[in-house]
């Protein structure tokens, strides 16, 4: 507290001092550049182009290089990847993933299914913007009992896994659904019943 | 408690009880404290934690032990890499993992960036609390480039799930570490701005000096760490008295409160360690950057299903709250028997009823603000 007069105005001159030093950092500031930009219509590329390559946004599987290990799922520690495989119908040698679901609503994005894949397979992309009305669009279905497809044997002597561009497929699912489609009745794990194709439910998980 | 809030319902004295919080501005995340005031003047404050408790350390018994790292992120998502760090630290002293001098080096470069990014937004916070905005933007707008930078390192802004048992995820990306130097060159500069903004303002000072004291003996006491102990004199870093990873490599000071414009103890002091320890810093990582040794980045043959025999370890790490210890305890399976995280915001809570009492209303948010706690901290 000022006891004095000369105290209390000197308390003000300080004050008004400090007041325009600090003040005259801000109003430098008026003639720089803004460094914000308006997401996402004013930024020169689209954002996720913008990103840098490690980016963990939503996961994709490359289904032609799926060994249908499922390392993928035993390493998510809350279980959001859901894989059922079953012996091909027409080929009883060949193994088909006949469920391969991602509730990208759970995930995490914290890459650990990443990191065991055999072929680099699961794969987190660049993508980020997939709003949906309704949250159990969000699970992303890379195979299904009506389209199943064949585990990939890898290939010892192969150089590298071909492995189609990152991205492109996780945008296509993205792209097909409106962001305000109705939703499914069943989750991941209830498979909707198929009138023409067997049951996925019956299908013993096979052992890798 | 309980008889706090009763006596709300019949009060016949003078004094009024207030919830502040626990959706506050200035509770930083979801705290209440039950205020017992006569006026202006604060008879006492009872934190009242708990609001945002998700269990984590439960959480850690069914997970393994590697699908735990990503929750380590949530106990302090400011600076989510000290508790990645503490519990990779007592995993592998627990498992007798060595990890590779590269991974302590990277470790220590993260750690560090991430210090400064969290006490940018505790010194920025500080200064909104106090009722200056512009420090605040200043501060996330250079978090901003610490947050592309850890983004281009580990792919994540927040829970960044970088480190893993045995080392990192991953090396530096190509030209990383030029943007990182060119970054800190900047940085320094902008300390020094910063300083001019807000730290040496006369009001600011005025605000914060001699407001809540805590003596050095009685930050002992209470179990304060980090920043508030140092403030208040008290000279202990985990990073340089009990050096865990590449830390005995570098050279750095620790900044101690010295009661520049008041008491030693004050909140100013505590907001002026802060501010010195962004300096120290960026510091260790030019270091780090500079002998950082070649080599692998993870441990070899860390097992993707870990079974670690029966047993127990304790790991303590200099976060940017302070020291953080990591306590876990294994029976032999592969999952913990029990994980156990001891945080510097969960006692600084204690510290708030004794130093409140006397305390004028607008200077409590100047004491919570000081203490720099983070909501998910205290309740885990
Ligand atoms: S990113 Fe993490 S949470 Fe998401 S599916 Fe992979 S392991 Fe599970
Ligand atoms: S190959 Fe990769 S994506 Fe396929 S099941 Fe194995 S880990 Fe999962």
């Amino acid at each position: 507290m000022p006891t004095t007069v000369r105290e209390y105005t000197g308390s003000i001159r300080d004050t008004v001092k400090s007041f325009w030093h600090g003040l005259s950092i801000t109003l430098s500031y008026l003639v720089r550049r803004p460094i914000t930009v308006q997401y996402p219509d004013r930024t020169t590329l689209p954002v996720r182009d913008m990103l840098p390559p490690r980016y963990r946004g939503f996961l994709e599987v490359d289904a032609s290089i799926c060994t249908g290990c499922q390392a993928c799922e035993r390493a998510c520690p809350i279980s959001c990847i859901q894989i059922s495989l079953e012996k091909d119908p027409q080929n009883p040698k060949q193994r088909v993933v006949t469920q391969f679901d991602i509730d990208e609503a759970k995930c995490m994005f914290c890459g650990l299914c990443v990191e065991p894949c055999p072929t680099g397979s699961i794969q987190h992309t660049r993508e980020f913007e997939g709003s949906q009305a309704d949250l159990r669009n969000l699970v992303i279905r890379w195979s299904d009992p009506l389209h199943p497809f064949p585990v990939y044997k890898v290939d010892k002597a192969a150089e590298y896994l071909p492995r189609v561009e990152l991205g492109t497929l996780v945008r296509a699912k993205l792209a097909a659904r409106a962001w305000d489609a109705p939703g499914p009745r069943f989750l991941p794990p209830e498979p909707p019943a198929a009138p023409a194709a067997p049951a996925a439910g019956d299908a013993t998980p096979a052992k890798p | 408690m309980e008889k706090l809030i009763l006596r709300r319902v019949d009060q016949n004295n003078e004094e009024m009880i207030l919830n502040f919080g626990p959706q506050h501005p200035s509770t930083h995340g979801v705290i209440n404290f039950i205020v017992q005031t006569d006026g202006e003047v604060i008879t006492r404050a009872v934190p009242d934690v708990g609001y945002l408790h998700r269990s984590l350390e439960k959480i850690g018994e069914s997970t393994g032990w590697h699908g735990y790292m990503p929750y380590t992120d949530r106990i302090d998502y400011v600076a989510a890499m000290f508790p990645n760090e503490g519990y990779a630290t007592a995993v592998e002293r627990l498992t007798g993992i060595e990890v590779p001098r590269r991974a302590q080096y990277l470790r220590a470069i993260s750690g560090e960036l991430c210090r400064i990014a969290s006490h940018l937004i505790s010194v920025g916070t500080m200064a909104m609390d106090i009722g200056a905005f512009t420090p605040m933007l200043h501060g996330v707008r250079e978090r901003e480039t610490i947050n592309d930078l850890i983004e281009a390192l580990c792919g994540a802004r927040l829970t960044y799930n970088y480190h893993r048992i045995g080392g990192v995820a991953f090396d530096l990306p190509e030209g990383w570490r030029d943007r990182t130097l060119a970054f800190l060159d900047h940085f320094d500069r902008f300390l020094v701005e910063f300083d001019r903004l807000i730290t040496f303002n006369e009001i600011y000072i005025r605000r914060l000096a001699n407001v809540a004291v805590i003596p050095g003996p009685m930050a002992v006491d209470y179990g304060l760490v980090g920043p508030n102990l140092r403030g208040s004199g008290v000279d202990w870093d985990v990073r340089r008295d009990l050096p865990y990873g590449a830390y005995s490599d570098f050279e750095f000071s620790i900044p101690v409160g010295q009661g520049m414009f008041g008491t030693v103890g004050d909140s100013f002091d505590r907001y002026f360690c802060r501010v010195r320890e962004m300096g120290e810093s960026s510091k260790i990582v030019r270091q780090a950057l500079e002998k950082l040794p070649d080599g692998e980045i993870m441990a070899p043959k860390v097992q993707r299903n870990l079974k670690v025999e029966a047993g127990e370890a304790l790991s303590r790490v200099e976060s940017a709250r302070g020291e953080m210890a990591f306590y876990v305890v294994a029976d032999g399976t592969n999952k913990a028997y029990r994980i156990r995280a001891r945080t510097g915001s969960f006692t600084a809570m204690g510290i708030i009823e004794p130093l409140s009492r006397g305390l004028m209303v607008a200077d409590l948010v100047a004491l919570i603000a000081s203490l720099d706690v983070v909501a998910p901290e205290i309740d885990r």
